[in-house]
């Protein structure tokens, strides 16, 4: 089984991100890209089925500028990926996720693999554009929000689920398909040291993919106002801090009478 | 130039320690350190991620890095509880001498099969009445045919409860003083090794510590590192292997005070501001941070020194020794700073600085590390 797994580089959960001159995005300068969120557990679930599919393998893919493309690249490689491709982008095209999906599409393998994996969404601008534009341009069916993907052999079919709010669907793919996986379903592993090691010496194939027009620009980027309104109570015991904490609710916060 | 940046490759390792630090290590840190539970599924776990034989070459199964790179690992595991990171590094100590002198078919027979799995190995070196003078040591090696046998005590063993192997420094003959010692290796599994029961500890509660009994153990003539009475230069060479990642340790538990203290200035009020604001409390975090980044620094020079193939007993001695007094120094006022409560047990400081004490004492007292810093440094004028 041929599968391809589409990773995207995004700033580490912890990083402090600064406003770019200019106000459209953020400053890259000194910000750690990785390998995060859904497009781990996307990761998690090619490895999973390598695994229990003799004869796999793993093709991971992702669009964007160096060094931290090539990053996360090696991150996948390092935990099990048998080989990757970096097509090249200017930072502001791969943050298009249409433009993104237009410059992985060539990059793919012809025939098409039997599986493409992608994160439902990035754990950046969390778009969740990205899987259903591949499918498009390669002409094969896209779902979102998947989880318990498995291949099953009798049929020879991927089968998966899709929680709605009425309930879980249930489908079944014979041919290829584009899969944006739902985060946290699986357990990501974590890359042991050797495999680190050896992933700093794999080779990376290199396109060099011509930016696709924009198909939309962002305009700006402001951080998240600072949290107020936190309020300390100064107390002598407990009893005192309950009953004042009591009065506050009902009289000043008013969330019950 | 000089340059103090990271490798993208030196970066993905700290990243692994710092995964595996916090989510594995640090959850369980405080509960290990109140009961002295020694947590082996948390050693495994390190094992499997091959984050336990560092220094042992890949073609042996270990993890083959360089002092720096095992100092940068070090320091974010002891950031998370550094009695775990002793008992994770201790086989680092342990194995060092099968690798300064071991012939190549004894590391091979040695370290292959041992690191294949998980096992606990422990350097066996100090006894009831030599720590520091170290040539003093009391456990003998009498030649019977082709074998040894082997009779006395160590103590403060580190894992020796649980070890597999031990590495066994003996005298074939007292009066040779450190010309007679001797080094061995020697399976648990022996007839006549007999550990004993874990010791309470101030500190690294999380690691275990013991004495190990040699009564009457036969350890056959292939099992002998080097020659006789090569153990003592065998012994001092590991140590220049493997002072410089105490430092690191020293660093972890440093920079986690500095860490906590920085964090709780800027919450706690007095005086209507928060103690950040107070001139004397920043005085203290300025004092912090300096002696966290001269610790790193000085480790990281040692670490460079001994990886470009120099001896690097000067640097590696002055790293241990200013960044375990810096641990100490700053994980003091890291309880200052939190007053009262940095005093009580709900609160995390007061295990830094009680773990803090050992790098002090392990891997070469301080006291001899400025010995061995003057001497070596008189070298340089004499």
């Amino acid at each position: 089984m041929q599968i391809v797994v589409c990773v995207k580089p995004v700033p580490e959960a912890e990083t402090r991100l600064r406003v770019a001159t200019g106000g459209a995005t953020f400053d890259p300068e000194g910000v750690k890209f990785v390998l995060a969120g859904y497009d781990e557990s996307a990761v998690e679930q090619a490895l999973l089925l390598k695994e229990s599919v003799p004869g796999s393998s793993v093709h991971v893919v992702s669009a964007g500028p160096g060094p931290r493309t090539e990053e996360v690249l090696r991150s996948a490689i390092a935990l099990g990926c048998d080989r990757a491709t970096w097509v090249e982008l200017p930072g502001e095209a791969a943050s298009d996720p249409i433009a993104a999906a237009r410059a992985v599409a060539p990059a793919l393998e012809n025939p098409p693999p039997d599986l493409v994996l992608c994160g439902k969404q990035a754990g950046d601008d969390e778009a969740g554009l990205f899987f259903s534009a591949l499918g498009e341009l390669l002409g094969v069916p896209s779902f979102g929000f998947v989880v318990d993907l498995r291949w099953d052999a009798a049929r020879t079919a991927f089968t998966f689920q899709r929680p709605t709010e009425a309930g879980a669907e249930r489908w079944e793919a014979p041919g290829t398909v584009v899969v944006g996986l739902q985060q946290a379903w699986n357990d990501p592993r974590t890359a042991k040291l050797p495999n680190i090691l050896k992933s700093r010496r794999a080779p990376i194939a290199k396109v060099v993919a011509t930016p696709a027009p924009a198909t939309n620009r962002s305009e700006a980027f402001a951080l998240p106002p600072p949290r107020t309104g936190a309020r300390m109570i100064d107390y002598k015991t407990p009893e005192d801090a309950a009953q004042q904490l009591v009065r506050i609710l009902r009289e000043d916060a008013k969330v019950f009478p | 130039m000089v340059d103090f940046s990271l490798t993208p490759e030196q970066e993905s390792l700290r990243d692994l320690a710092r995964k595996f630090a916090r989510t594995e290590m640090a959850p369980h840190a405080a509960e290990c350190d109140k009961t002295a539970r020694f947590p082996e599924e948390i050693y495994r776990k390190a094992y499997e991620l091959g984050l336990m034989n560092l220094n042992v070459p890949s073609e042996y199964g270990g993890s083959g890095l360089g002092v720096f790179e095992q100092c940068l690992l070090v320091e974010e595991l002891a950031y998370a509880c550094g009695g775990m990171t002793t008992s994770i590094i201790a086989n680092c100590l342990a194995l060092e001498p099968i690798l300064l002198g071991g012939t190549p078919e004894q590391r091979q027979r040695f370290l292959a099969p041992f690191c294949a799995e998980y096992h606990l190995a422990s350097f066996c070196l100090t006894e009831p009445t030599g720590g520091s003078d170290a040539a003093a040591l009391r456990t003998r090696a009498r030649r019977d045919g082709d074998h040894y046998v082997l009779d006395g005590e160590k103590c403060f063993i580190t894992n020796a409860p649980h070890a597999s192997l031990y590495t066994v420094f003996a005298t074939v003959d007292p009066e040779k003083r450190t010309k007679g010692i001797t080094a061995f290796v020697v399976p648990r599994s022996a007839r006549g090794v007999a550990p004993g029961r874990d010791e309470e500890k101030m500190g690294h509660r999380a690691s275990s510590t013991s004495t190990v009994r040699f009564e009457g153990v036969e350890v056959p003539e292939a099992d002998r590192l080097g020659a006789e009475g090569e153990g003592f230069a065998i012994a001092m060479r590991t140590l220049d292997q493997t002072r410089t990642p105490i430092g690191a340790l020293a660093t972890g538990i440093a920079q986690a005070a500095l860490d906590h203290a920085a964090a709780y200035s800027l919450k706690r009020v007095t005086f209507g501001k928060p103690i950040a604001e107070h001139e004397a409390i920043q005085i203290k975090l300025a004092n912090m941070a300096q002696a966290v980044r001269a610790a790193r620094l000085l480790t990281w020079n040692a670490a460079w020194t001994i990886d470009g193939g120099r001896k690097g007993t000067l640097e590696s001695s002055i790293a241990k020794c200013f960044a375990s007094d810096a641990a100490l120094h700053v994980a003091d006022e890291a309880i200052q700073t939190f007053g009262g409560y940095g005093y009580m047990k709900e609160y995390p400081v007061e295990k830094l600085l009680r773990d803090a004490k050992l790098t002090q004492i392990y891997e070469g007292a301080n006291e001899i590390q400025r010995t061995v810093i003057a001497r070596e440094l008189l070298r340089e004028y004499a």
